[in-house]
């Protein structure tokens, strides 16, 4: 029998406002409401002062990749309500009870350090979407404007004007290495406007929020996708600055959600000590921060 | 204190199309046969010669942009940029591979290009 | 949250998700899928679908076998026993 983990959380007795309290192993003392996936009964598995929550998984459970995201967040949702909860990613699965306490036992301290952080905080989630296609034609537009102007005066009188494949006389080299260089400065351009907007964005939550993770430009369009983390609080006080921002004039869209148990913000510092663990992002990530891109 | 989840937005197609670009939301199913198998190491190294390719343009673009290099300087390297792009396609096209194919996506670090 | 759960394997069940539900469940996906606690290492098995396991992954090569004969060992997550 397979365990299926939800979330690890910080089961201190006086927290507890669920009408009745968990009890380990049986479902007896459980709130109806949490009984699911494949129908198996939701307990937790205690470990020194923390507990994971979990339920059995069906050998056969074939369907569980899709169907049940829906019922993993519902339930890490619910217990947000008693608790504070460090949500399992999706699919997180131990072939054994003895698997599933090693690992709390590998990880405990950045459990307790997170659980701590993140003790009666939410995180909300801000999409934004913008017109990369205007807003590349406007920057064209500037730039063929300001050709002549004293900043492009450094420039080789080769690169001052645009590309030109009518005159026969441009070798194709030119007229490449103008292409080139010319979508460079746009896209060099279009790069410090996301940024600008971003910042005027984001400053809008920096004094609400405890911490925030941002994605800027994960496609052309999609500005920024950010996360904030928020007291439980002020939330209120989270949810009316986006209704200020969403009814700023410009070409921006967004998308608000939350509150979103505290995905974003689970930092953990161990890191496997399997030999065979190989990180691709890590060493990728490395060596674009050294080229810059 | 209850907290009521809430998803806001006035623009639910425009964002569903981005976010959509961004995750592969449909799981794809990849057969494994032989065919396949080269395909996806021509699919590797080309990515990865596709990387340093534009690290290449990118770092000749800054050099431009500083203002040290002559006329003719420049034209060289057009002329072996040019190559090199020329010579990307030449193998895209022996592969039967297209440009979206050639991108990685690094999780939290979005994609590759 | 509406009881009648579909599976998005077949993409004609995804779209008939209104767009509110559908971005909803982009949303959850986009926060589910790879963050919260992440674990690898040889303690952890997913018994999804190869092509699932490696969603944060983005694999190129065609399968599991594949990849790990090229690396000349199993990957993390792939395999029930440890190396």
């Amino acid at each position: 029998m397979k365990i299926y983990a939800y979330g690890i959380i910080d089961s201190n007795p006086e927290e507890i406002v669920l009408p009745i309290p968990f009890k380990e192993g049986t479902n007896s003392g459980m709130d109806e409401s949490l009984r699911e996936l494949g129908e198996a009964p939701v307990y937790n598995i205690p470990y020194r002062d923390i507990a994971v929550i979990v339920s059995e998984l069906n050998e056969e459970a074939k369907e569980i990749t899709d169907t049940y995201i829906l019922e993993h967040e519902r339930i890490v949702e619910r217990l947000m309500e008693g608790f504070t909860v460090l949500p399992m990613r999706f699919l997180t699965v131990f072939n054994t009870k003895k698997d599933l306490l090693s690992m709390a036992e590998f990880y405990y301290e950045d459990f307790k350090d997170n659980l701590a952080r993140l003790h009666n905080k939410v995180e909300f989630g801000m999409k934004v979407i913008w017109p990369a296609d205007t807003i590349k034609q406007r920057i064209v537009d500037v730039y063929h404007k300001t050709k002549h102007n004293p900043e492009r005066i450094g420039l080789p009188d080769l690169l001052k004007e645009g590309p030109n494949v009518s005159i026969s006389t441009e070798s194709p080299a030119k007229t490449f290495v103008k292409e080139k260089f010319q979508e460079h400065i746009i896209e060099k351009e279009f790069q410090e406007e996301a940024n600008r907007c971003i910042q005027v964005v984001d400053d809008y939550f920096n004094r609400i929020a405890c911490e925030k993770k941002l994605k800027r430009l994960q496609t052309e369009n999609l500005l920024l996708n950010s996360s904030y983390l928020v007291e439980k609080q002020r939330q209120n006080d989270f949810k009316q600055a986006f209704e200020q921002l969403k009814n700023t004039p410009g070409d921006l869209k967004f998308l608000f959600s939350g509150p979103w148990p505290c995905y974003n913000f689970v930092t953990l510092t161990k890191k496997p000590s399997s030999v065979d663990y190989f990180n691709t992002e890590d060493m990728l990530g490395r060596l674009l921060k050294t080229q810059d891109l | 204190m209850t907290m009521e989840r809430i998803i806001e937005t006035d623009s639910e197609s425009a964002f569903i199309e981005e976010i959509e670009k961004v995750q592969d939301v449909l799981p794809k199913r990849i057969d494994a046969n032989s065919k396949n198998v080269e395909k996806g190491l021509a699919k590797l190294v080309l990515t990865l010669v596709e990387l340093i390719r534009k690290l290449l343009e990118k770092q000749a673009m800054r050099r431009i942009e500083g203002g040290s290099l002559s006329e003719e300087e420049i034209e060289g390297i057009g002329e072996t940029l040019m190559k090199l792009e020329n010579k990307m396609k030449e193998l895209k096209e022996i592969f039967g591979l297209k440009d979206e194919e050639l991108n990685l996506n690094l999780g939290p670090l979005g994609d590759l290009m | 949250m509406d009881r009648q759960i579909k599976t998005l394997q077949d993409k004609n069940s995804y779209l008939d998700f209104r767009k509110q539900e559908r971005v909803t469940l982009l949303e959850i996906l986009d926060r589910a899928l790879d963050k919260g606690v992440v674990i690898s290492g040889d303690i952890v098995i997913s018994v999804a679908d190869v092509d699932l396991v490696y969603l944060g992954l983005k694999v190129l090569l065609s399968s599991v076998e594949t990849m790990e004969r090229l690396r000349g060992a199993p990957m993390a997550g792939a395999q029930e026993e440890p190396t």
